[in-house]
């Protein structure tokens, strides 16, 4: 089993009642199919960056679930069915996604977070009286000076 | 004309994020040209590893209409 995302862009015209019971359906899917919705969330109505099907405003949904495989092609099949759906893009949480996940939940340890992000801070200005004057001048403060290329253009 | 050309550090391993969300716009927004096109890894300093994130999250922004294809200014 693995959690996915699916996320859905409706008519912004349709009534509001229409997009819950879209959703309802999503989620029926879903669940008839062995598969567990975590989390339903409504985003909007957003303004898209490009016209969709002569539109410039849809609604955003997205439904997190877990299952199996075939649950995305389903859906798939269901959105395409659905006049309503303008846009869709279902997507596995990779392995990023899921450490993010997990760093997310316990918010009590972020105090511990902060202070292994202190260390290479240090290590970063000790370097840096090793410069000359020019390159200060020149360079904003960067770690490796060795790296800096000097090179003819033109 | 001599042009110092520095090693660019990579603004997500600086920053420690290891997931780049494709539904941040704004952030990126910062990675492509005012085009819209995928700013090259040579020209922002992104390391391979998030610089492939970062063209698939770009890529997903794209198609949900979040972030436009191209903005075209010949209108
Ligand atoms: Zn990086």
């Amino acid at each position: 089993m693995a959690i996915y995302e699916s996320i859905v862009i409706l008519d912004s015209l349709i009534p509001p009642k229409e997009i819950d019971s879209a959703m309802d359906r999503f989620s029926a899917l879903i669940t008839e199919n062995n598969g567990k919705v975590r989390q339903v969330e409504k985003w909007g109505k957003k303004r898209l960056a490009y016209e969709i099907q002569k539109k410039q405003y849809g609604f955003y949904a997205s439904i997190e679930f877990e299952g199996e495989g075939n649950i995305p092609v389903i859906l798939e099949s269901e959105y395409n069915y659905n006049d309503n759906v303008l846009r869709y893009l279902t997507y596995r949480y990779d392995k990023y996604k899921l450490k993010a996940m997990a760093s997310e939940t316990p918010a009590v340890n972020k105090a511990e977070k902060v202070e292994p992000k202190k260390k290479p801070v240090i290590d970063i200005e000790s370097e840096e009286p090793e410069k000359t004057d020019f390159e200060n001048n020149d360079i904003e403060a960067e770690a490796d000076s060795d790296e800096t290329v000097e090179e003819n253009k033109e | 004309m001599i042009r110092v050309r520095r090693k660019r550090v990579c603004f997500f391993c600086q920053s420690g994020m290891d997931y780049i969300d494709f539904k941040e716009e704004k952030l990126l927004l910062r990675y492509v040209t005012e085009q819209g096109k995928i700013i090259p890894r040579h020209t922002s300093g992104t390391c391979a590893k998030h610089q492939r994130q970062l063209a698939q999250a770009i890529k997903r922004a794209r198609h949900l209409a979040l972030i436009p294809f191209v903005t075209d200014f010949t209108r």
